[in-house]
């Protein structure tokens, strides 16, 4: 029964926003943007075929707004609801009211999305499939209880607290010991509250060094149930990725094999439809992994996947929204690349704090082996209220040291952003890295080795130094001779 | 070796030992040029303003010209060069390293004082001297205390590095010959003899008659016959030409002269006409003249930049052999006197300063000139605003009287005049306390009569005797923690610092931050600027400058300026191919203050964000006046969706909230002022 896609609305901003238009004009279904007051002239906003006002900024407000969202797809028109990833993607009441208001949903059933978004009830229906699962206790209130759970289970710290709902590291706190788990139990309570209106917590054993390995999976009504093999997203700071790539270079075939058919297993298990990514923690000194949630939306990552596989996830997604089934089979998916992806933040690379502001000038790497998913242009403003990702850029090669070269590049030669900080000194200095290089990291990597990295910070370069003599010209231009003079 | 059989292979150049160097001058027949375009000259007449950028379009002559040395380093040039020109002494030496390999750098060091205004303890100065890479140092003494040179003696001599000790002359009674050859001697006996040094007259008020310099020199020459001299005069007296003839007819070996188109009135000799004068009078010189007519053209394509920087007193001042200011502080002074509205004062400061240096007796050259402006020109200022012009006046007549009439004999006053006399430097500086307990060094001429303590000090005088201290500031000033202080700064940069800076930052500490604070921010326009746009920006839409930054061709052309709104001027530049709008702030900017935390008891935001809670979900909102206890939040930030506990880091009172619910605050913006309990 095919039912195509018509319009779409996108109930996103920025990256995602981008990137899925883009396939809507491959496949050129129109698009609807939505915005709020200070995205008015975001590109996500520019580049739809048309788009409506939904709201201020504040998030609860505007993108996280259910009934706006869906008044906004009635008003135009638009017969599908594309969530991107944050914002409403895994809010299963609102997959649920989308299909109800008789819209199409990209994205798994709200019944899967609400199993799923459940951290304790993933883990209870992983466990009953048979994948591994970190040791753990659910439903955490008071501190006592995790104390009692440590001594019977002889577990020690560190221990990681984290939203039954969450995701993204939002609601996700770490304990190093005693002292700090009152505060830290607090803490993680109240953003989960906060970020996921449900402040549910479960608390886990914290896997020192692991590796952060996830699995991308499509599957259609039909009962198939593909793997695109896995992604490696270990290298994170304050648990959000940063750098991420495909395939791990952590894991050999058989643990390959065994890790995506594990996945596959799960996700058949649950019924699991469209795109969506089995997260595990690869303990790299046992070789044993552990399943950690299931991501029922697309991944920002998703990109490294598409380009080693030669697959349009989004594209796939839509697919299988229309009712048709997937044109795939897993023996001819095959991956015939590495791939880089690097997150350029709008944040001071040296403190992460987050800057703000107007992209003076914007000059988009271009060259061989290189893909850029924009979420802003030359002019826009990068403003305080929401995630700051500002551009994905990916980097490919034949081989992982071919594509660490293409993002150095890239990097180093080819990125220019103005008017905010970026991530990017610091992305390239983790590239540059030699264990980096080696593929030996750790989820710890960015924190333990800060210092060292900041130092790798790139030397002048004369782009940045013109400005600043432009900048002294001006002034005195406009101000005449100084009294320090 | 004869004058005229000199060429750029055979000459002396950086990288010859100091043996060798004075062996090679001894041997020469006629005289040997030092240029003192690239320092004294600009510090003497231009109050040190000249820039790398022009002087180095001098180096391709230089390097030709036959120089002994060109003084291109020390004195205020780098106190001058952070301050006002934002340019570093490192980079500077680095640029005419590479543009003139073949001529001997030069410096003046102040001995203990380094290139500043005090005793540096030991260990800075050895590291500072360690660091610096320069050919030749003078080194002189205010105080002519040869002690004070030990420390830069033997770091300057183990490098290899030739050592000038330079002997500050000036023309009084008590400075004979007799004075001068004890001061020699303990120089000769620092350096362990003659053979590796020259020996430096420094005339640095330009005071010193023909015929008493010819009889200096011959004096030394006949004491010591090996010791290379150098001649080092300003021009002020007016008689720098024939002084410097008789130097060198008395044994002189080498003279210190600058491009005659940088000569003005305080400076050194011309370099032509000198050379002209000496050859004219039978005494070669070594030089090549063409390239000293390229360099004192050179000079006329961009002196006029900088004619904002003269000094407003113009002209030859005999006088100066009594008040004796020197040439390298005449713009400076006059510049503090034009900006602070009291030019008007000058003859009078002038005339006091030529009394007070027969009452406090040693020699006016840095730290010793300051001292003396800053003290001469207080006591003026404060009879002229007590008592007008009159009070001047009478003060002049005061100390005259006590001066030249009475012979310093304080006994001798009229018991109202003495009373005035012990109130005269009542209002002196800290510097001026400091030389007279000794913190310079020993004064030439022993100690002031008691009366000056008993004016400066008031009832602990007899106590602030007994504080005095004989030794030298080697001995008596502290040493510094080197380790601790660099790691201060590195905590105000936010990043470890460079050896470079780091140096700086013991030299003048504040200024120093000022510096590369400047520098990080506006890059190398100091370097790669010409002087018109430096200094006034560009002028019309159209107007360009164009530079090499790495190698690559830049271009910063202006379109337009916009009219002043609110404080703001927008000004629009093409940078290459690319349109840049920059938002400049006027002084009438309204500028929103923000408070950044200091201390221990001032929380900041560790990040920029929100303020989304003040207090903690346990207790609720905090106020003024709670107490907090150790490791509770007192606020929560968020940025992005995540949050951020601010947590009170001891047990304290709360005495200032500094933000408000829902403040957007800024990375190291003040949150709270804490007490810390006991």
């Amino acid at each position: 029964m095919s039912d195509t896609i018509k319009k779409m609305l996108i109930a996103n901003r920025g990256v995602p926003a981008v990137r899925i238009m883009h396939t809507c004009r491959d496949r050129r279904v129109p698009t609807v943007a939505v915005y709020s007051t200070p995205d008015r002239l975001s590109q996500h906003v520019m580049m739809a075929d048309e788009a409506i006002h939904i709201g201020e900024a504040p998030p609860i407000e505007s993108y996280l707004n259910m009934e706006k969202m869906i008044e906004a797809a009635l008003r135009t028109k638009a017969d599908t609801i594309n969530p991107g990833w944050g914002f409403l993607a895994e809010n299963a009441d609102f997959a649920e009211m989308v299909l109800d208001a008789g819209l199409k949903w990209v994205g798994p059933s709200p019944k899967v999305i609400r199993m799923m978004g459940d951290k304790i009830e993933a883990k209870r229906i992983a466990q009953k499939a048979n994948v591994p699962t970190i040791p753990g206790i659910s439903d955490v209130k008071e501190v006592d209880e995790i104390k009692e759970w440590m001594d019977r289970d002889n577990v020690d710290y560190p221990l990681m607290i984290k939203a039954a709902s969450g995701g993204g590291g939002k609601g996700m706190v770490k304990v190093s010991n005693d002292a700090e788990l009152p505060m830290a139990l607090a803490q993680a309570k109240s953003e989960a509250k906060k970020a996921f209106g449900d402040d549910t917590l479960l608390v886990e054993k914290y896997i020192e060094r692991g590796r952060h390995i996830e699995v991308q999976i499509v599957a259609d009504n039909f009962g198939n149930v593909f793997h695109l093999f896995e992604r490696e997203c270990t290298l994170q700071r304050r648990n959000q990725k940063i750098i991420e790539e495909a395939p791990s270079p952590s894991i050999d075939e058989n643990i390959r094999h065994e890790i995506c058919y594990t996945a596959k297993r799960l996700m058949r298990e649950i019924g699991y439809t469209t795109a969506g990514t089995v997260e595990f923690i690869f303990d790299i000194s046992t070789k044993k992994f552990y399943f950690l949630e299931v991501n029922t939306r697309l991944q920002v990552e998703h990109g490294v996947t598409e380009l080693i596989t030669g697959l349009d996830i989004v594209g796939l997604m839509m697919d299988v929204v229309e009712g048709n089934q997937l044109q795939l089979t897993q023996e001819k998916i095959h991956m015939n690349r590495w791939a880089l992806e690097v997150r350029v933040n709008a944040e001071d690379p040296k403190t992460f704090s987050p800057s703000f502001g107007t992209i003076t000038r914007l000059q988009t790497p271009t060259g061989p082996w290189i893909r850029v998913a924009p979420g802003v242009y030359e002019g826009a403003d990068v403003p305080p209220y929401y995630d700051s990702l500002i551009m994905l850029i990916m980097a490919s090669g034949r081989t992982r040291e071919g594509a660490i070269k293409v993002m150095d590049r890239t990097l180093s030669r080819n990125l220019r952003i103005e008017g905010v900080k970026t991530l990017t000194p610091l992305l390239l200095s983790i590239i540059r890295h030699e264990a980096f290089k080696r593929g030996e990291f750790s989820t710890k990597f960015i924190e333990s080795h800060l210092d060292e990295l900041v130092s790798m910070f790139k030397e002048k370069d004369s782009q940045d130094e013109v400005l600043k003599i432009a900048k002294f010209v001006a002034e005195i231009t406009a101000l005449g001779p100084q009294e320090w003079m | 070796m004869k004058a005229h059989e000199i060429t750029k292979d055979n000459w002396i150049k950086p990288g010859m030992t100091p043996g060798e160097i004075v062996s090679f001058l001894r041997e020469l027949e006629g005289v040997a040029l030092t240029c003192t375009g690239m320092r004294d000259a600009g510090q003497s007449d231009f109050k040190n303003r000249h820039r790398i950028y022009d002087l180095s379009t001098l180096c391709e002559y230089y390097e030709d010209m036959l120089l002994f040395s060109s003084e291109c380093h020390g004195g205020a040039r780098w106190h001058v060069g952070i301050m006002n020109r934002k340019e570093s002494p490192f980079e500077e030496i680095e640029i005419l390293r590479e543009k003139m390999p073949s001529v001997m750098l030069q410096t003046l060091i102040r001995e203990t004082n380094l290139w500043g205004y005090r005793p540096y303890p030991k260990n800075v100065i050895e590291y500072v001297v360690e660091r610096v890479d320069i050919d030749v140092w003078r080194c002189f003494s205010f105080l002519n205390d040869v002690r004070n040179m030990r420390t830069v003696a033997e770091i300057v001599m183990k490098r290899g590095r030739l050592f000038q000790p330079a002997i500050s002359f000036t023309q009084a009674e008590w400075t004979t010959n007799e004075y001068y050859m004890s001061v020699v001697d303990d120089i000769v006996s620092l350096c362990g003899g003659v053979d590796e040094i020259i020996l430096c007259i420094k005339d640095m008020a330009g005071v010193g008659s023909p015929e008493r310099i010819r009889s200096l020199v011959d004096a030394i020459k006949q004491k010591y016959p090996e010791l290379i001299i150098q001649y080092h005069r300003h021009a002020t007296d007016g008689l720098a030409m024939p002084a410097l003839l008789a130097a060198a007819q008395a044994g002189a070996k080498i003279l210190d002269a600058e491009e005659d188109s940088l000569t003005r009135f305080y400076g050194q000799a011309p370099i032509l006409g000198l050379q002209a004068y000496l050859e004219e009078s039978g005494i070669p010189v070594v030089l090549n003249r063409d390239a000293a007519i390229g360099a004192v053209q050179k000079v006329r394509e961009w002196i006029g930049h900088y004619e904002w920087a003269e000094s407003p007193f113009k002209g030859f001042d005999h006088q100066v052999t009594y008040h004796r200011m020197p040439g390298g502080a005449f713009p400076s002074s006059f510049e503090q006197a034009e900006k602070n509205g009291f030019l008007h004062l000058m003859p009078a400061i002038l005339k006091v300063m030529s009394l007070y240096n027969k009452i406090i007796k040693y020699f006016d050259v840095t730290p010793g000139s300051q001292i003396t402006w800053v003290t001469c020109s207080g006591i003026v200022n404060k009879y002229e605003k007590e008592q007008g012009e009159s009070g001047v006046r009478h003060v002049i007549k005061l100390l005259t009287k006590f001066v030249e009439e009475k012979n310093q004999d304080f006994d001798a006053m009229e018991p109202h005049e003495q009373e005035e006399l012990l109130q005269l430097f009542r209002h002196a500086p800290g510097d001026f306390r400091n030389l007279l307990l000794g913190g310079y060094g020993r004064l030439p001429q022993g100690w002031p009569a008691d009366w000056v303590y008993k004016s400066t000090f008031g009832d602990e005088w007899e106590e602030k005797i007994k504080e005095r201290d004989d030794s030298s500031p080697l001995d008596s000033v502290k040493q510094d923690d080197l380790e601790r202080i660099k790691a201060d700064l590195g905590v105000t940069l936010g990043r470890e610092p460079t050896s470079e800076e780091f140096t700086l930052y013991l030299m003048h500490p504040k200024d120093a931050i000022n510096y590369i604070d400047f520098r990080e921010k506006y890059g190398d326009a100091p370097l790669v600027l010409p002087t018109n746009v430096w200094r006034e920006g560009l002028k019309t839409p159209g107007d360009k400058v164009e530079f090499e930054l790495y190698g690559k061709p830049y271009s910063i052309e202006l379109l337009s300026v916009g009219a002043e709104h609110e404080g703001l001027i927008h000004v629009v530049v093409k940078i290459n191919n690319k349109t840049k709008v920059y938002k400049v702030e006027t002084p009438r900017a309204k500028k929103v203050e923000i408070r950044m935390a200091k201390g221990e008891n001032e929380i900041g935001a560790p990040i920029n964000g929100n303020v989304w809670r003040i207090g903690n979900p346990d207790r609720g909102t905090i106020k003024v006046g709670d107490i907090v206890h150790q490791g509770e939040e007192i606020a929560n930030l968020e940025a992005m969706k995540m949050e951020n506990a601010i947590v009170a880091p001891f047990d304290a009172v709360v005495e200032e909230i500094a933000i408000k619910l829902n403040d957007q605050v800024q990375e190291g913006q003040l949150l709270f002022v804490l007490k810390k309990l006991d």
